[in-house]
C-alpha cells in the first residue's frame, strides 16, 4: 500500500534526473509546477480555514480529499456525468456531510483543549480509509477522461491539459471563498470568531453555528479539490496522509487561515516539488515538500505570509 | 490536556513499597516467559503481537499520557529500529540482543537530534511535525541508494523460532515496565505532569521542560526501536512501506486511547482488547480497523480515560454505600 501520490499520468513529462535538462524542459517544469501548485492550494484550503477559525487540526482532511476523488470516480461510473461538471454537486454533498459531522463529533469538545478533537478526527480518518477499502478495495484507481492524459503545447513549453483546467477551477474557487469571507455577513462572523471568539460571542455571533458552517465549507472545498486531484492523478484509499502532509506544508508557507495565502503556498510547493523531481529524481518530489515543511515549522512556525483569516 | 488527563495521584502514592503490584508484575512476566513451553504455535504468535503492542503503547502512553507529547511518529522509530537491527545482524557478527541495544541507542540519539526542531512545536504542531518526520524518513529510505529501496532488506541467516522471540519480547516489555515505573512512581512523575499540564508555568518555577521532554521522547523512542527490531527479525525481511507505515502509530494511539490515556494499566488493557478484537475479526481486517476507529471516537467523547477509567469509576460506585449518588 503506497501513501505517495502516483506520478502524473501524462506521458512526456516524467523527466529523469538527467545531467543537464534542456531549457524547454526547465521551462515546462516551472509552468507545470505553478499550475499544479494552484490545484494543491485548493486541496489545502479546507485545512487552512478550519485551522485558522477554530484552531482545529483536521487529521481527516486527507481522507476528505480522497473521498472527493472517489466521489468523482463513482459519479462518472454510475451516471456518466463528467467529474468536472459534477464538482458543485460533490462540493455540496461534502458540505452536507461535514455540517452534521462537526455538530455530532466536534462541537462537544469546543473550548476543551485541542487534543480531543485532534484524536477524534484521527479516528474519523481511520474509519474513512477502511470504509473506502471495504467499498472499493485497496486497488489504485483513476478517473478516465481524455483531457486528463493529453498534453497542451504552447510554443516550446508543454504542460498537462488537466493542470491548466485544474488551475483555473482552483483559482476561481479560492477567489470565491475569499470573497465569501471578505464580503458577506457570514464571512464577517467567521473573521470575528477567528480573531477573538470571546468578543464575537459577546456581540451575538453564534460560535457553534459559525464553526459548523466553516467546517462544512472546509469539507466542501476538500471535496472539490480531491476530485480535481483524482482526475489528474491516480489514487488509493490510503493516499490521504500524503495529501494531508503536502497541505500542511502549503499552509505553513501561506500562513494559517490565509485563504489567498494557500494559493501562494500551493504554487511555492508545486514549483519546488517539480524542481526537486527534475534535479533529484521523481521519488524525491514529496520529500522536498516535507523537508521544507519541517524547516519552516522550525524557524518560522507562523508561516511566511501573515497568518490571518481573510 | 485537562480533558484527557488524570491528576498526578501517582506521585502521592509513591511512598511505601507496592508489594502487591510488584508481585502482580512478576507473576505476569513469569507467565509470559514460561508460556511458550505450554502454549501451541497460534497463541505464541498472538502473545508476540500482544507484547509488541504493549511496548508500543507503554512508550506512547509515557509520551502522550504523562508528558503531553501526542506523537504520530511512532513508525519513524519502529522502522529505524528494524533497519538498524537487520543492518547490524547482516553486516556484523553481533548477536540479536546487542543489535537491539544498539538500535535502541540509535533511536534515542535520533530522538535527541530531531528534538531540536520538534520541541519548538507545541501541542498540535508537534503532532503534525512527528507525522511529517515519519513520512520524510520513509521517503528517504525508499529513495536513498543504500537501504534496498522499495523492496527493502532481507535478513541473512535464520530468524529465531517463535518461542525465543516471545521470550525476547517479554524482556522488552519488562524493560518498558521498568521505564514506566521509574517515570511514574518517582519525583520525576511530578515534573512530568507539570510539563504536561502547563509547560510555561513549569518553566517559570524552574522545571527544565526541554530536558524532561527529551528524556521521555528518547526513552520512548528507544523502546519503540527495540520492538521494531524484534518485529523485523521475526518477519525476516523489512521494507519501507511496512516498517515506516502510519499503521504502527495508529496502533499505538488506538491501544492507549482504548485502554486509558495516562492510566498506568492503559497499555496492557488496551493491547489485550485490541488484539482480542483483531483475532475475532481476523478475516475482516478493514472492518476491524474501521471498528477500532469508531470505538476510538466514542471513547474520546464519552470515556476519555478509556476502559481503565470506566472500570475505576465502576469500582468506586460499587464501593460507595447505597443511596449516595456518584458525582
Amino acid at each position: 500500500v503506497t501513501l505517495a501520490p502516483a506520478a502524473p499520468r501524462v506521458a512526456g513529462l516524467l523527466v529523469c534526473g538527467c545531467a543537464m535538462p534542456s531549457l524547454e524542459v526547465i521551462a515546462s517544469t516551472l509552468v507545470s509546477g505553478v499550475l499544479l501548485g494552484g490545484m494543491l492550494g485548493l486541496t489545502a484550503l479546507g485545512l487552512s480555514i478550519v485551522l485558522g477559525v477554530m484552531r482545529l487540526v483536521n487529521l481527516a482532511h486527507g481522507g476528505f480529499l480522497v473521498v472527493g476523488a472517489y466521489a468523482g470516480f463513482v459519479l462518472l461510473a454510475r451516471t456518466g456525468i463528467d467529474p468536472l461538471i459534477g464538482l458543485p454537486l460533490i462540493g455540496l454533498g461534502m458540505g452536507l456531510v461535514g455540517y452534521p459531522l462537526y455538530r455530532l463529533l466536534l462541537a462537544p469538545f469546543a473550548g476543551k483543549g485541542p487534543e480531543a478533537s485532534l484524536m477524534t478526527m484521527f479516528g474519523v480518518s481511520i474509519i474513512v480509509e477502511n470504509l473506502l477499502v471495504l467499498g472499493f478495495s485497496a486497488d489504485t484507481r483513476s478517473i478516465d477522461r481524455a483531457y486528463a492524459t493529453t498534453a497542451l503545447t504552447v510554443g516550446p513549453i508543454s504542460m498537462p491539459q488537466i493542470y491548466v483546467i485544474g488551475f483555473c477551477i482552483s483559482v476561481v474557487v479560492i477567489l470565491a471563498v475569499h470573497g465569501l469571507i471578505a464580503h458577506t455577513a457570514f464571512g464577517r462572523d467567521l473573521r470575528a470568531s477567528a480573531d477573538d471568539p470571546g468578543a464575537a460571542a459577546v456581540v451575538g455571533v453564534d460560535l457553534a453555528r459559525v464553526h459548523a458552517l466553516t467546517f462544512a465549507l472546509g469539507a466542501a472545498a476538500a471535496g472539490v479539490g480531491g476530485t480535481l486531484m483524482g482526475v489528474a492523478f491516480s489514487f488509493t484509499p490510503s493516499t490521504g496522509p500524503s495529501y494531508l502532509l503536502n497541505d500542511f506544508a502549503i499552509i505553513v508557507m501561506g500562513g494559517l487561515g490565509n485563504v489567498l495565502g494557500t494559493l501562494v503556498g500551493g504554487i511555492v510547493i508545486g514549483v519546488l516539488q517539480s524542481l526537486g523531481g527534475l534535479t533529484l529524481g521523481d521519488g524525491y518530489r514529496d520529500l522536498v515538500g516535507l523537508v521544507l515543511f519541517l524547516i519552516v515549522l522550525t524557524f518560522r512556525p507562523q508561516g511566511f505570509l501573515r497568518g490571518r483569516v481573510g | 490536556v485537562s480533558a484527557l488527563s488524570v491528576s498526578a495521584k501517582a506521585a502521592n502514592r509513591a511512598s511505601g513499597v507496592p508489594w502487591l503490584a510488584m508481585a502482580g508484575w512478576l507473576a505476569l512476566f513469569a507467565a509470559l516467559a514460561g508460556a511458550p513451553a505450554v502454549l501451541d504455535q497460534y497463541f505464541v504468535e498472538i502473545g508476540f503481537k500482544f507484547l509488541v503492542f504493549c511496548v508500543l503503547a507503554e512508550a506512547w502512553n509515557l509520551m502522550a499520557g504523562y508528558c503531553g507529547l501526542v506523537s504520530l511518529g511512532v513508525s519513524s522509530f519502529f522502522g529505524l529500529g528494524g533497519y538498524v537491527a537487520v543492518g547490524l545482524l547482516n553486516n556484523t557478527g553481533l548477536a540479536l540482543a546487542p543489535a537491539l541495544a544498539v538500535a535502541a541507542l540509535w533511536a534515542a540519539g535520533m530522538a535527541a537530534i530531531v528534538s531540536r526542531a520538534l520541541f519548538r512545536l507545541r501541542g498540535l504542531y508537534f503532532t503534525v511535525g512527528t507525522l511529517a518526520l515519519s513520512e520524510a524518513l520513509r521517503l528517504f529510505v525508499i529513495n536513498a541508494p543504500f537501504f534496498g529501496g522499495a523492496t527493502g532488506l532481507v535478513l541473512r541467516g535464520d530468524p529465531p523460532d517463535a518461542a525465543a522471540l516471545l521470550r525476547d519480547a517479554t524482556v522488552a516489555f519488562a524493560l518498558a515496565t521498568l521505564v514506566m515505573t521509574a517515570a511514574t512512581r518517582s519525583r520525576f512523575a511530578v515534573l512530568l505532569s507539570a510539563v504536561r499540564d502547563d509547560e510555561d508555568a513549569a518553566a517559570q518555577v524552574g522545571v527544565r521542560a526541554f530536558r524532561i521532554k527529551l528524556a521521555v521522547f528518547a526513552a520512548a523512542s528507544a523502546l519503540v526501536a527495540t520492538v521494531g527490531g524484534l518485529q523485523a527479525v521475526k518477519l525476516g525481511a523489512i521494507e519501507p512501506y511496512g516498517s515506516f507505515g502510519l499503521q504502527w502509530s495508529v496502533d499505538a494511539l488506538t491501544v492507549v486511547v482504548i485502554g486509558g490515556i495516562g492510566m498506568r494499566l492503559g497499555a496492557l488493557v488496551g493491547a489485550g482488547f485490541v488484539i482480542a478484537l483483531g483475532e475475532l475479526l481476523a478475516d475482516y481486517p478493514e472492518a476491524h480497523n474501521a471498528i477500532n476507529g469508531v470505538i476510538l471516537v466514542v471513547l474520546i467523547r464519552f470515556a476519555p480515560r478509556g476502559l481503565c477509567g470506566l472500570i475505576a469509576d465502576l469500582a468506586r460506585n460499587l464501593r460507595r454505600p447505597r443511596g449516595e449518588k456518584s458525582a
